[in-house]
């Protein structure tokens, strides 16, 4: 279980992290998310104590990090795969690190089978492919066995195979009872790796919820209608309150997409009305659009048009 | 405090150019002492004492190697990021810098015993086999300057790591623990005389600590072997305080 509470974060006169409050509870997997430049990679350093947080508390299992006497046995933490030294080989960066926390030396080529990288731990870092060093990173996460895991961006740079590894990984971590806290840019992949969701805008908290939750909150239920009566329909549908909007020409299109209606509904209303329906279905909004639309005046870095 | 020394020493072994430059640090006295050895004119003149005096000369060299490998030890940590790993790993910052002290500390006196010895028994034997008499004179200061040089080494190996705390930097960091006793103290001394500071030179700690390895002075603009080694100490671990200060104070 992690707290983090009322925690703030500034860099001179600029706030990276703001008053942010809100909770990892175990067995389920948390995606952590934010526009580049939220405070998403500096709330998991302030949450360790590497970057000193202005204000604000963070609790694991009810104790400050600082408090963990080892707290690799407590905390496993991927913060960035490319904090390795590039001159020592992959096994040899897990037993220092093994070390450090009184971790056996067997515990390491564990870790290293875990991850599929025991053939490759003698091989010095700096001939790693990025992927085989985000294996590494989750390997130093998962040497302590914790309770808790943290990762920012553990999907970077794998292969379609190493990201459903990934995934199936973290779900099976939370399924053992652990705290999952992962953030990610790939929302299509958080939308099924996490269950729950943190997120976050120029520091400050957005939302806290389930991922079904975020998407239902912040999309609009849309369907698609076609029937050679789709005028009456869309007659139907405006008298009931509900939104129509042509997919073409309206004089000619037998085709609208309904706003603010269930699906059950507008059938319902077409039964009535004696229309034959060719195609009704729901269009299903994304974890993308639903975070686009929220976080749209919180990002810090915005693209300019395609033209 | 065993843990965090353990994982120090692991990571000081498993950096190949650790080893090249401790080789580096272990062989150069010794390939100077036999060179001389061996093309020395008139070998028969020579003594143990000329073998004492030349290494406490150019094993000054293995100290600043030394230096800078420890100089690189810790610094390379911020450039590769690895201090996140170490800090997350140990969240207090201290118990790591005293590790990477104590490491530091055995592996410099171990390094310079070896680099000394070796180079003593290797320049005596081939003069010995030209000739010379190599048997220990009654003046001699074989100890003393075994002593002073492996004392010189561990002072100058917290001054490295003190700096490095402060600057995490590498190449700034060697640069600094380079140039201190070579351009710096002189700097110094040359600005405060010319100022009409006299005998400024005496409180110059680096210098005074290298001077000590081979001289036994007897006043003058020189500390004395204890005395500088005890300063320079002073000054070693004064900058490991300030470094291991800031470095708590500041974001990893």
């Amino acid at each position: 279980m992690i707290e983090v509470t009322a925690l703030t974060k500034r860099f001179g006169k600029h706030t990276a992290v703001d008053d942010l409050s809100f909770t990892v509870t175990p067995g389920r997997v948390t995606g952590f998310l934010g526009p580049n430049g939220s405070g998403k990679s500096t709330t998991m350093r302030c949450m360790v104590g590497l970057d000193h947080a202005d204000n604000g508390s963070v609790l694991f299992s009810g104790r400050p990090y600082r408090a963990l006497r080892r707290p690799i046995h407590e905390v496993g933490l991927l913060l960035d795969a490319g904090f390795v030294h590039p001159a020592r080989s992959g096994r040899n960066h897990l037993r220092w690190l093994a070390a450090s926390n009184g971790i056996p030396r067997a515990r390491v080529e564990e870790v290293l089978g875990l991850v599929g990288l025991s053939d490759v731990g003698g091989r010095r870092v700096k001939n790693y492919s990025l992927g085989m060093k985000q294996r590494l990173g989750l390997a130093a996460a998962l040497l302590g066995d914790p309770a808790t895991v943290i990762l920012d961006e553990p999907a970077n740079g794998l292969d379609p195979e190493g990201i459903r590894w990934i995934r199936d990984m973290l779900r099976f971590l939370a399924s053992e009872g652990r705290a999952v806290l992962v953030s990610s840019h790939q929302l299509s992949e958080m939308s099924l790796m996490a269950q729950d969701l943190v997120v976050i805008g120029r520091g400050h908290l957005i939302d806290q919820c389930t991922v079904d939750e975020f998407v239902r909150r912040n999309t609009t239920t849309r369907v698609r209608v076609r029937s050679p009566q789709v005028g009456e329909i869309a007659r139907q549908v405006r008298a009931a309150g509900a939104s129509v909007e042509y997919v073409g020409d309206s004089a000619v299109s037998d085709t609208v997409i309904v706003s603010g209606m269930a699906i059950v509904e507008i059938g319902e209303l077409a039964a009535e009305a004696g229309a034959v329906l060719h195609e009704l279905a729901e269009l299903v909004e994304s974890l993308e659009d639903a975070f686009l639309s929220v976080t749209a005046a919180d990002q810090e870095y915005r693209s300019g048009g395609a033209s | 405090m065993i843990d965090v020394i353990r994982s120090e020493w692991i990571k000081v072994r498993t950096v190949r150019t650790h080893w090249v430059l401790v080789i580096i640090a272990v062989i150069f006295p010794t390939v100077v002492a036999s060179l001389v050895g061996v093309f020395i004119p008139e070998p028969e003149t020579g003594s143990a004492n000329d073998i004492i005096s030349l290494i406490s000369g150019v094993a000054v060299f293995s100290v600043l190697l030394l230096a800078s490998l420890w100089a690189i030890n810790l610094t390379s940590e911020y450039s590769h990021n690895t201090i996140r790993v170490t800090y997350a790993a140990i969240p207090s910052r201290w118990k790591v810098l005293f590790a990477k002290a104590v490491v530091g500390t055995v592996a410099t006196a171990i390094v310079m015993s070896v680099a000394f010895w070796v180079a003593f028994a290797s320049g005596t034997q081939i003069l010995s086999a030209r000739g010379a008499d190599m048997s220990l004179p009654d003046d001699h200061d074989l100890i003393g300057v075994y002593l002073a040089l492996v004392g010189l080494a561990v002072i100058v190996s917290w001054f490295s790591l003190g700096l490095g705390a402060i600057i995490r930097n590498s190449p700034a960091t060697v640069v600094v623990v380079l140039l201190w006793p070579l351009l710096l103290e002189n700097l110094v001394t040359l600005a405060l005389s010319l100022a009409g500071v006299d005998s400024v030179g005496k409180w110059m700690p680096y210098q005074q600590a290298i001077a000590a390895v081979s001289d036994v002075p007897d006043g003058g603009d020189v500390l004395g072997r204890p005395a500088a080694h005890l300063y320079f100490g002073a000054v070693a671990l004064g900058l490991v305080v300030v470094g291991t200060v800031l470095d708590r104070r500041r974001d990893a």
